[in-house]
């Protein structure tokens, strides 16, 4: 089974996403109708989606998100616990087995800002388990705030915990911290 | 040679003609087999325009039925371009979908009663726990733009515009990003 003319994978992907227009939409459908290989190959990638989609709503991924993908996890029926601390504050939290995602939304005055990076520290007991930093991590500079989703399934599984999340700007060699937010979280009573 | 071999090894338009010959009769070894190949690429069509698994499956049933009813009634002037009326009969039932005259009851009714089902291969489906894994050795960037894209198979500026980005930047960051995922999930050259 295979192609003489196979299909680029970014030609498929912009497929998949609806991005071709229609005068190059038809004919690519025409073919892969009539190709084995690229039919197999546009199976792969439809299994990849609906596998991202199976993973975050399993719970397995960590990932910053934006507000209308939160919608959207809603309006799909995904049940999801919501935390705003204020900067500076710290608001007690929790998940329960039933909870498909907790969503910590941390405004912050991004105006301006280019680069974002969020260091995590998670302290059990006072003692600190985890300190990390995420680089660069995409926001929309117009929506004041970011939106930290945790793997679900993960923190399903931790004691209680303090998680401190912080926002530092990053210009050039220059840093600056923006907004500091805590968790204190504990596990949900079963 | 088996004879699932023999019938495996022949075109699309040779397996359609042998249906058509066979008539009333149903050659039904070939029937399965052009069905095996055709029901992917209709359910693939279907979830890329209806963006639904139910309807997708549907279609599968609608299409593939019809074709079948039409081979075997000598109603498929050009059995050789199977491939063509399958895709054309896909864009016309979608459409109806798409404008609310199709209704699942009218496929019920019509082929409810032959005990007739399509037996469509089950969809390829990837193991989650190991793309999520995958999804963990990504850049923040890039695997929120594999989030945003793919939970709802958004297009790219529709990505770019919640994240105040580039349309242009964001399919650099997904070609990017699935390129790897790719070779996280062992996944070569143009295999898929």
């Amino acid at each position: 089974m295979s192609c003489a003319r196979p299909l680029e994978l970014e030609t498929l992907v912009a497929y998949w996403l609806g991005e071709l227009p229609a005068a190059v939409e038809a004919p690519l459908e025409e073919h892969v109708f009539g190709c084995a290989h690229c039919t197999r190959r546009l199976e792969a990638l439809a299994a990849f989606s609906s596998g991202v989609r199976a993973a975050v709503k399993a719970g397995l991924v960590a990932a910053v998100i934006t507000s209308p993908l939160l919608e959207e996890m809603k309006r799909q029926g995904m049940r999801i616990r919501e935390y705003a601390p204020s900067r500076g504050g710290t608001v007690a939290c929790t998940i329960a087995a039933e909870d498909d995602l907790v969503v910590g939304r941390l405004a912050a005055p991004l105006a301006g800002v280019t680069r974002l990076d969020l260091r995590q520290i998670v302290e059990i007991d006072g003692r600190v388990v985890l300190d990390e930093r995420l680089e660069d991590i995409p926001f929309d500079p117009a929506a004041g705030e970011v939106l930290s989703v945790p793997s679900a399934s993960a923190l399903k599984k931790m004691p209680a915990h303090v998680a401190r999340l912080r926002l530092i700007a990053v210009e050039g060699a220059l840093e600056r911290e923006i907004g500091e937010y805590a968790f204190a979280h504990a596990p949900s009573p079963q | 040679m088996p004879r699932q071999t023999a019938l495996a090894a022949l075109a699309d338009g040779e397996l359609a003609r042998r249906i058509a010959a066979a008539g009333a009769r149903v050659d039904s070894e070939a029937e399965s087999e052009l069905c095996r190949r055709l029901a992917p690429r209709v359910r693939l069509y279907g979830l890329r325009h209806l963006r639904d698994a139910q309807a997708a499956a549907d279609l599968v049933q609608q299409v593939l039925l019809m074709t079948l009813e039409r081979l075997r009634d000598g109603r498929l002037r050009e059995p050789d371009r199977v491939a063509s009326f399958v895709l054309g009969t896909c864009r016309m039932t979608v459409l109806e979908m798409r404008r609310g005259s199709w209704r699942r009851e009218s496929l019920l009714e019509a082929y409810g009663e032959r005990d007739e089902a399509i037996e469509a291969p089950e969809p390829l489906v990837l193991d989650a726990g190991r793309l999520a894994r995958c999804l963990e050795q990504l850049g923040q960037r890039e695997r929120s733009v594999v989030v945003l894209t793919f939970f709802d198979d958004k297009p790219g500026d529709a990505v770019a515009k919640e994240l105040g980005l580039s349309a242009g930047n964001v399919r650099v960051i997904r070609h990017r990003a699935i390129g790897r995922l790719r070779e996280c999930l062992g996944i070569e050259g143009d295999e898929g």
